[in-house]
């Protein structure tokens, strides 16, 4: 999720250079992978070997340290190189079975008790750590430590342990309560036993996840290798992938951890280089390729000058880079150059939030009749055009759903630009249009106090919005924050913000809890995250902020009894849930489900795209044999 | 003069702590949002948040917040940027590792281009202000006025679009990874950041040293010296030109004094990894404790300029005294 947050600066300039270069007609994904793996090379073309060159245009997150990186970037330099998990993925497309979970340490996926609350991995044996840790074996036990690094909240901060509440006791610890996590339990060193406090269908995921990566046993210290470096893991990762840091086997873990001296492949700001882990054994693997013996990233530099690198042939690609319009053109249109150009959904959407205890979004007819009236093309184009992403109709991503509502939109519009004698009628049976004449007339349609983001091109989508909604006698307060701001303000339910037009949400794996839970589930209202329409809203938390309004709708226990399922009918249940949403409750205006869209250089072959991380499978890319 | 030079060197504390409160203001108390909670992103727990507020020392005081911050501008060992307070979270490594490792890069931008704006910038003026009205005067002053207009980040993507991307006369941006600073400036690497940063600097010192020459050249004692039939060359360089530098020796001292505390948008977009590169990213990465890292590391160098320049100066100029 916080990938949103680094890129939307990047996305918002450039968007609003394109809708300036004509918007709509330059986006054209002619010719471009829009879903499949689009492989740029001959079988025979695809070969171990060469260096992959790599730029960011900002670091990681969180230093490279697995219980805090909170980003998408580096979840798939874990998931490609680094960290081996129980559960993983295949690093590719959808279509391709990338948002599958597959077997990685564990020898299959987990057997699950008919209570639905007991989890039991067996691990595969034969994984050993990188250097200087070669000759140790992962075990269950490194699991446990793993998560109990997780749940302790200054190991994790800027983290994402809430999602690991549902294991028994995990809170417990993290609060200092208990000694261990009694959910946890190892009979021995190859079987992990899991307990959970209530059925959740998402369990699985949590495993895959960078935080429940093993973490090896360093003589009698707790955490193991990690003991002493609360702050600074990441710089000492010891790795259990195909890759690991330049200079890991200088790893010295006998020196007490503040005499000990980082891995010379990372130095925060300004490289990351992975080599080839020798303890590696790619038999025990079948999720990883490893095409490319070495991958160099540089970080910083200037997004269009490093683009310019990528097509002079000096880089191989960006892993956080936004392609810039011009040159998405280039791409798209020039038959030549169409191979090296890649269009995935990224799994994110942008949506408009409604707070549904304030006027006039407490009558579901004007959120209803918003929907109606939205210009989402005319929002896209703002954004850069059809590239930058597919209308969203609803509010999960397809992947999530399996597609169920693929063509699922309940307030669609003739070319998605809005239809406003439809919006009106819906307004017309709103209270506040005492008359009837599908513009409202209250005063509370007027001065509507709307919160956006300051950076290009929110403002001239807010313009929009305002513009769109005039006809129905809705008038904003419009207030620009810079981004976090804005979110702070849309989650605090005293700030009194109806409606916060530039949102955005990308899920943290292919559940749909990562979309149910955190954004519409009472427990994510403030002083948590990020239920902006406080959906399950307390009548004593109303009053405490000031609404009138007594009463919110809640979807708590919809979206539990989903969490409960499992296959297919947990597909179904998400999906419920969210027509349930769209049409019952109706606390966004979605527009835009977003696209990751990247450039490769002439060299790369066997372009693969990683669903889970939304980001480009970087094991999986080779580098042609004749420029290795 | 010793006491002089105490006066000025508590002096130069007291603005250090005047920047560091305005700098905590700013970016702890200022903000609309909890700082708290911005440094753990968006997805998360109240107890993350409780967990960074500790961390930050938020959760104290705001004058055990202030203090904890100023005991770092102290320039002891063991105090100056201490560690435990000056620590970044948002790569995780004290501010002061960062500041000293990426301080070669940006000594090598600072000294390179100050080198440069030197050797353009004086003759430019000079020739300017002894051919005045001639086209040598005319064009040097067309030169000054791009050169003072130019914005510096435009400069730099122009200058690395043509002579790197389309010509291909120029190494590109950055430092490869395993190069050295040094075989970086060896190969050429910091060719085109000096060009553009030197430019600015140039067109200012070439209007300022025209400027302060034709003023000089009035005065009654450049006509005395020529009524005693010194040879104008020697008007110019020995008598002229001494009286007309000594106001550039101020400028260069605090202009090469804030390149050494980062040049922001030089190092941004040629990305070199220097102190301006850092302080960029510590601002949106709202890192405070880089950010306020760097202004005390800048704030310092410019303080210790102005100490050194003002003392350089009673050197150059016999008419000033140490009062």
């Amino acid at each position: 999720m916080r990938h949103y947050l680094k890129v939307f600066a990047l996305v918002a300039v450039l968007g609003l250079v394109a809708a300036a270069c004509g918007g709509d007609d330059g986006g054209g994904e002619t010719g471009a992978e829009t879903g499949a793996t689009g492989g740029t090379g001959e079988t025979g073309d695809i070969q171990p070997g060469g260096t992959l060159n790599l730029a960011m245009v900002g670091d990681v997150s969180s230093a490279f340290d697995p219980q805090k990186e909170y980003y998408s970037v580096t979840w798939d330099y874990y998931r490609c190189c680094l960290l081996r998990t129980l559960l993983s993925y295949n690093g590719k497309t959808t279509a391709e079975g990338g948002a599958d979970l597959q077997p990685d340490i564990a020898t299959a996926l987990p057997e699950i008790s008919t209570d639905g609350l007991t989890y039991t991995f067996t691990l595969k044996s034969g994984i050993n750590y990188s250097p200087p840790f070669g000759d140790v074996a992962v075990t269950s036990g490194d699991i446990v430590r793993a998560l109990e690094r997780t749940a302790d909240p200054n190991a994790s901060v800027g983290g994402y342990n809430f999602y690991y509440n549902v294991i028994d006791g995990f809170e417990a610890f993290g609060a200092g309560e208990a000694d261990s996590i009694a959910g946890l339990e190892t009979p021995d060193d190859s079987t992990l036993v899991v307990t959970l406090t209530a059925p959740s269908g998402y369990l699985p995921y949590l495993f895959a996840m960078p935080a429940a990566a093993p973490i090896p046993p360093n003589g009698d210290a707790r955490m193991g290798a990690a003991d002493g470096h609360t702050k600074d893991y990441g710089r000492f990762l010891v790795a259990t992938g195909p890759y690991m840091f330049l200079g890991s086997e200088n790893l010295d873990f006998s020196l007490p951890a503040d005499e000990q001296t980082p891995v010379a492949g990372y130095e925060p700001g300004q490289s990351i280089q992975f080599v080839r882990n020798p303890s590696y054994d790619p038999a025990t693997d079948g999720l990883r390729p490893a095409y490319p013996d070495a991958i160099n990233v540089t970080i910083g530099g200037d997004n269009n000058d490093l683009y310019n690198k990528v097509q002079a042939g000096e880089l191989d690609a960006l892993a956080d880079g936004i392609v810039p319009p011009q040159l998405l053109r280039t791409y798209s249109t020039d038959p030549t150059l169409q191979p090296l150009l890649h269009i995935h959904p990224s799994d994110g959407v942008r949506y408009v939030s409604f707070n549904m205890a304030a006027p006039p979004f407490d009558d579901i007819h004007v959120r209803k009749a918003f929907n109606l009236a939205l210009d989402k093309a005319g929002m896209r184009t703002l954004r850069g055009g059809e590239s930058v992403g597919e209308i969203a109709g609803h509010i999960m991503v397809n992947s999530l759903e399996d597609n169920l509502l693929a063509d699922y939109d309940p307030y669609a519009t003739p070319n998605s630009a809005g239809d406003i004698t439809a919006a009106q009628a819906e307004m017309a049976q709103s209270a506040y249009d005492s008359d009837g004449d599908g513009v409202c007339d209250a005063p509370e349609c007027s001065g509507i106090l709307a919160a956006t983001d300051e950076a290009d091109p929110y403002p001239e989508q807010a313009a929009l919005i305002s513009q769109n909604m005039e006809p129905l006698g809705l008038v904003f307060d419009i207030k620009s924050f810079e981004r976090t701001t804005m979110y702070a303000k849309c989650n605090d339910p005293s700030a009194q913000v109806a409606i916060c037009l530039a949102p955005a949400w990308g899920k943290d794996f292919p559940d749909g809890y990562t979309f149910a839970d955190p954004l519409f589930g009472s427990a994510a209202i403030f002083p948590s995250c990020c239920n902006y329409s406080l959906l399950g809203a307390s009548s004593d938390l109303l009053a405490e902020n000031g609404y009138s309004v007594t009463e919110v709708p809640s979807v708590d226990e919809m979206a539990t009894a989903a969490n409960q399922q499992t296959g297919d009918a947990r597909f179904q249940a998400w999906a419920d849930l969210d027509v349930f949403l769209m049409e019952e409750v109706v606390p966004w205006a979605p527009y835009l489900f977003d696209n990751n869209v990247n450039i490769t250089s002439a060299r790369i072959v066997n372009w693969s795209f990683d669903q889970f991380a939304g980001e480009p499978a970087w094991d999986q890319l080779a580098i042609h044999p004749d420029a290795q | 003069m010793g006491r002089y030079l105490i006066r000025r060197s508590l002096f130069m504390i007291l603005v250090l702590f005047v920047v560091s409160l305005i700098t905590f203001i700013i970016f702890v108390k200022l903000p609309a949002s909890d700082p708290a909670r911005r440094a753990v992103g968006r997805a998360t727990s109240p107890e993350n948040v409780e967990a960074a507020r500790i961390a930050f020392g938020l959760d104290k005081p705001l004058y055990i917040q202030y203090g904890r911050f100023a005991k770092g501008l102290i320039p002891w060992p063991g105090l100056f940027l201490d560690e435990d307070v000056y620590y970044s979270y948002a790569n995780f490594v004290p501010v002061k590792e960062e500041i000293f490792g990426r301080l070669p890069v940006t000594l090598a931008l600072a000294v390179g281009a100050a080198v440069c704006w030197l050797m353009v910038g004086i003759p430019i003026g000079i020739i300017s202000a002894v051919r005045r009205r001639s086209i040598w005067d005319r064009g040097s002053m067309v030169f000054a006025l791009i050169g003072v207009s130019a914005p510096v980040f435009w400069l730099a993507y122009l200058f690395l679009y043509i002579f790197w991307f389309r010509l291909g006369w120029a190494p590109p941006s950055g430092i490869p990874i395993g190069m050295s600073v040094l075989e970086a400036v060896l190969t050429g690497r910091f060719i085109l950041p000096w060009a553009v940063l030197s430019l600015t600097f140039a067109a200012f010192y070439a209007r300022m040293v025209r400027g302060n020459l034709i003023e000089t050249m009035g005065e009654d004692y450049i006509r005395t010296a020529r009524a005693k039939g010194l040879s104008e060359k020697r008007v110019i360089y020995k008598h002229g030109l001494r009286a007309a530098l000594t106001p550039v020796v101020t400028m260069f001292g605090l202009d090469l004094a804030g390149l050494l505390g980062g040049a922001f948008i030089t190092e941004t977009v040629f990305n070199l990894p220097g102190i301006g590169q850092y302080a960029v990213n510590a601002i949106f990465n709202n890192d405070f404790p880089s950010v306020m890292g760097v202004t005390i590391f800048g704030a310092f160098f410019i303080a210790l300029a102005n100490l050194l320049v003002d003392v350089a100066y009673a050197f150059l100029d016999p008419r000033v005294r140490y009062t």
